[in-house]
């Protein structure tokens, strides 16, 4: 029933759609704003929607297994390129990320954009275009395109709206991205002549192209061209050093877009091209894989301890964090993978969580520097409170959602390689120091600048009442998410469903 | 001469009547309505090409679907130059009737090298539009820089008109016909004398195209030129010349050294030129230098011509054509009096005049080749020519010279929307309707291109088979 509409289509191209509106109302600011709401708000109750129905929709089996709604139809023959997209799990659970993080960027930007604001708004909402494709294509070449379209957005809402050196940071975060996609798109295009050559069917599909007979040679080149563009996205050290920049200098909704949904289109890369058409290549990095993942997650902590901007020890922290996504990946065990999955939409939630706090923080004091802050506890209680149980989160804290995905890609990944798992725990260590230390100055020791500080706003309160409902939610109850993704990941290694 | 050959023949016809009445008219009667009227017989002369299917095979010339779309193709972009320069030209004070009518004589002689079957006519209609814009890049008579343009590429262009016609002899003196049908069938390509001159052919080609290493003239004549000039001078004269290059190519038969020369132009004209665009402050400069950097992906489709290289050159000619008259037309409609060419008078444009600079940045990705405009689709037929043409090496340093070519167009994004305009900065003149039209409708090619290419790549398949 559900199948016999274009549900993902629209998905994708309702936020462009809604650009279109919002042009028509270049002056009318308070209006537009509603407006690009409302269709964040549409994209999020389709999203819940869906999830409401996945269940019914894995009962009628589509053409690819797993794979809960198809769409597929003939775009540019020419180069046999189609528009293919498919909802499986993983990536329903991605698309409610997106849907709700744009919710979120939008709510916490009401007042903080003040110029330009309906480019702003036009630009958040080809951004949610670009990132849906992402999640739901299922042909490279279109999986590429919008790869790229979603950079341009990104682009522009630091460049325009970010502070400090906005376009230093935006140009840096540019390149590099387009560094790794450039290497990725001769990747893409290398493996479609091969396969095209051994079929002689010339396609971009991705499931075509899992057929593709490749010598380990060949895999080894392809792989590290992708591996590269997702590295950076993702960002593994040492191909780390746009993000710090990129995330301080954005305005708050950038960077809770960066880190709750960018970061995650290099992992949901891997986890969906990388690892699958590559798998030997995959088997043979992945010492190198570990390695980095765990000197990221080091080095990020090191460095996060010696920040004075709280913005870019988030930063740092997020780098940390998704070292563990990584290692989960690099294991390609059923229960690491999932842990891997949750913990992307986990990270999502949780750092852009702190983003927001943090801008709320910024847009008072109009500063951001530890040292300016302290005995916040007393002056602003509602700030507080959510600021210690959302570091608390990203601590891992049992019973909130950091603990699950954390427990399961060390559980899945000790099987493989306990000496990781050993270090990582270390590894865990870390963020307490930091953050503890954070909590310390800023809530809890005397007040050391005369600030005048006014307490959350009820928009403000309502926007982290909902990041710290999910977060208590997959904390307490994670099943649902995991049943959504077992048969994907179950199929994706190789593994009985 | 058949009825038929008569309609085939039409468009340049038209143009070349239209130029010779231009001047005749314009004793009696100058004025500004000779721009108008010149665009109407453009306009004419693409639907006449585009829309009634006559073939005709003259002596010298015939009339083949390939012939009819690229040079219908040229008139395109004859007229965006036009409308363009109708109002640039009365702003800066070029008056008279010799611009349009030199102008539709630019057009003529590209129809005729879209449509020359032997090297003569070729040769003919080469020269013919080269010695167009040496006037065309010289007509505003009080400025130094455009004297120097002029004087500039006079000097290159005839030694290198020189150097074509000393190639064209050599073949001649090796194969004793001009008829590139004949010589093709003649099968003397491996023959000393005749690769001599094939050889020559290609530098003296190389210059029009402007690849290294005969690009010198590229940046002087592209910063002299007025606007509305050097907007058709980077794209309908580069198209034109890759048409002829394509007429050219089949005498070489399979000679491999073919494919190294078009290697080495390739590598060192995308590293060059690209290098080179870094460092520019003007922006004619910097869109010339990266125009030899387009060149070079050119190049480097055609070195995979037994891929399907050729498609890919054109596919990729149109493309990098659509993009630059769209920028060079923002340059033009921009400028007042004085040329707006340096990087730093365009601080916060895109706010201050919002449809030139929407235009301006769209055309910088489409230069860059990002999604979702044509120059990526661009990239990516190049990019899959190259690599099934088996050249993984030459496409690595594609890619990464593509990667330096974003730094500087983001550069102009930035420039556009993340610098604030200068306190003190003039106000953005407004633009009329004809500049309007002439700079959206490059901008609407760009998006449609870049998302649905189809129907374009149907086409190429289908007139150069």
């Amino acid at each position: 029933m559900l199948n016999n509409y274009p549900l993902l289509t629209i998905m994708i191209f309702l936020p462009l759609a809604g650009c279109l509106l919002l042009l028509s109302l270049w002056n009318r600011t308070s209006f537009a704003r509603s407006v690009a709401f409302g269709v964040a708000a549409v994209e999020l109750v389709l999203a819940g929607w869906l999830y409401g129905a996945w269940r019914g929709l894995e009962a009628v089996p589509t053409k690819l297994s797993g794979y809960l709604l198809l769409e597929d139809a003939t775009w540019i023959p020419a180069f046999g390129i189609r528009y293919t997209l498919g909802l499986d799990g993983i990536s329903l659970l991605m698309v409610m990320l997106t849907a709700f993080t744009f919710c979120v960027a939008l709510a916490v930007s009401w007042h903080a954009i003040k110029e330009r604001v309906v480019l702003f708004l036009t630009l958040m909402l080809i951004m949610e275009s670009g990132i849906m494709g992402v999640f739901l294509s299922l042909d490279l070449a279109l999986f590429y395109l919008f790869w790229e379209i979603m950079l341009i957005p990104m682009f522009f809402l630091i460049g325009v709206w970010g502070h400090g050196r906005k376009i230093y940071s935006t140009i840096k975060f540019f390149l590099f991205t387009m560094f790794g996609s450039l290497l990725m798109l001769l990747a893409i295009i290398t493996l479609h002549l091969l396969y095209a050559k051994q079929s002689g069917v010339a396609t971009f599909g991705l499931p075509e192209l899992l057929h593709t007979q490749l010598p380990f040679n060949a895999q080894l080149w392809l792989f590290a061209a992708f591996f590269v563009a997702f590295a950076i996205k993702f960002p593994l050290f040492p191909l780390h050093t746009w993000l710090p920049d990129a995330h301080t200098d954005a305005p708050t909704a950038g960077s809770v877009i960066l880190a709750g949904l960018l970061l995650k289109t290099g992992s949901y890369g891997l986890i969906r091209f990388g690892y699958p058409l590559f798998p030997l290549a995959a088997h043979a990095i992945t010492p190198l894989f570990y390695t980095l993942a765990l000197l990221g997650i080091f080095y990020a902590s090191l460095i996060a301890f010696a920040q004075d901007d709280m913005k870019r020890l988030i930063a740092y922290s997020s780098i940390g964090h998704m070292g563990y996504v990584a290692i989960g990946i690099a294991a390609w065990d059923p229960v690491a993978l999932s842990g891997s999955i949750v913990q992307m939409a986990n990270h999502g939630v949780t750092t852009g969580a702190l983003f927001c706090m943090i801008g709320m923080l910024d847009e008072r004091a109009h500063t951001r520097e530890i040292a300016a802050f302290g005995g916040l506890w007393g002056k602003m209680p509602l700030w507080s409170f959510f600021f210690l149980i959302f570091s608390l989160t990203s601590l891992g804290l049992p019973g909130l959602n950091s603990f699950v995905g954390e427990f399961l890609i060390l559980a899945g990944t000790i099987h493989k390689s306990p000496v990781v798992v050993v270090l990582s725990f270390i590894g865990i260590i870390l963020p307490l120091i930091y953050m503890v230390r954070l909590l310390q100055e800023v809530l809890f020791q005397k007040e050391r600048k005369p600030l005048l500080l006014a307490d959350l706003q009820l928009r403000e309160v309502a926007i982290l009442s909902a990041l710290l409902l999910l977060d208590l939610w997959v904390g307490v109850h994670p099943a649902p998410l995991l049943d959504m993704i077992h048969l994907p990941v179950q199929l994706l290694t190789g593994g009985m469903p | 001469m058949t009825p038929c050959d008569f309609i085939a023949l039409m468009p340049l016809l038209m143009l070349a009547a239209g130029s010779v009445l231009c001047l005749l008219i314009g004793v009696v009667k100058p004025g500004r309505y000779l721009y108008a009227a010149s665009t109407i017989i453009v306009i004419l002369a693409l639907i006449w090409s585009c829309a009634i299917p006559a073939g005709a095979v003259l002596p010298g010339i015939s009339i083949t679907p390939f012939s009819r779309f690229s040079s219908a193709f040229l008139y395109g972009t004859g007229i965006i130059a036009l409308l363009l320069a109708s109002s640039y030209n009365s702003r800066c004070g070029i008056v008279g009737e010799e611009y349009p009518a030199t102008f539709l004589f630019a057009l003529t002689g590209m129809g005729v090298a879209c449509a020359a079957t032997d090297l003569l006519m070729l040769f003919l209609g080469l020269e013919t539009f080269t010695f167009a814009f040496y006037i065309l890049v010289a007509i505003k008579r009080d400025s130094d820089s455009g004297g120097e343009a002029g004087l500039k590429y006079l000097l290159n262009g005839t030694l290198s008109a020189a150097i074509l016609a000393m190639g064209m002899a050599l073949i001649y003196a090796s194969a004793g016909t001009l008829k590139l049908a004949e010589l093709v069938q003649g099968n003397s390509s491996q023959e000393p004398l005749f690769l001599a001159g094939g050889c020559l052919i290609l530098l003296g080609m190389a210059f029009k195209l402007s690849l290294v290493p005969a690009h010198l003239w590229t940046a002087d004549v592209y910063q002299g030129a007025t606007a509305p000039m050097t907007a058709l001078l980077s794209t309908a004269s580069k198209g034109a010349s890759l048409v002829a290059l394509l007429h050219l190519l089949p005498l070489f038969g399979n000679w491999s050294g073919l494919h190294d020369i078009f290697w080495l132009l390739a590598v060192f004209s995308m590293l060059a030129g690209n290098l080179a665009a870094l460092v520019q402050k003007n922006l004619k400069r910097m869109l010339a230098w990266s125009s030899i950097g387009q060149m070079g992906y050119v190049a480097l489709a055609l070195v995979a011509t037994p891929a399907g290289g050729v498609r890919a050159a054109v596919f990729y000619l149109v493309v990098y054509a659509v993009a630059g008259m769209a920028a060079f037309g923002v340059i033009a409609a921009l400028s007042d009096k004085d040329e707006c060419a340096a990087i730093e008078a365009y601080r916060g444009l895109g706010f201050r005049s919002p449809l030139a600079g929407v235009v301006l940045a769209v055309a910088m990705f489409s230069l860059a080749g990002i999604p979702p405009t044509a120059g990526f689709m661009g990239k990516f037929v190049v990019f899959t020519a190259a690599l099934r043409g088996g050249e993984a090496a030459l496409a690595l340093v594609g890619i990464l010279a593509a990667l330096i070519a974003v730094f500087f167009y983001l550069r102009i994004v930035v420039v556009l929307y993340m610098k604030p305009a200068e306190a003190q900065s003039e106000p953005v003149r407004t633009l009329d309707d004809s500049e309007m039209a002439s700079l959206l409708l490059p901008m609407v090619i760009m998006i449609l291109l870049g998302v649905y290419p189809q129907p374009l790549l149907e086409l190429l398949e289908k007139i150069l088979s």
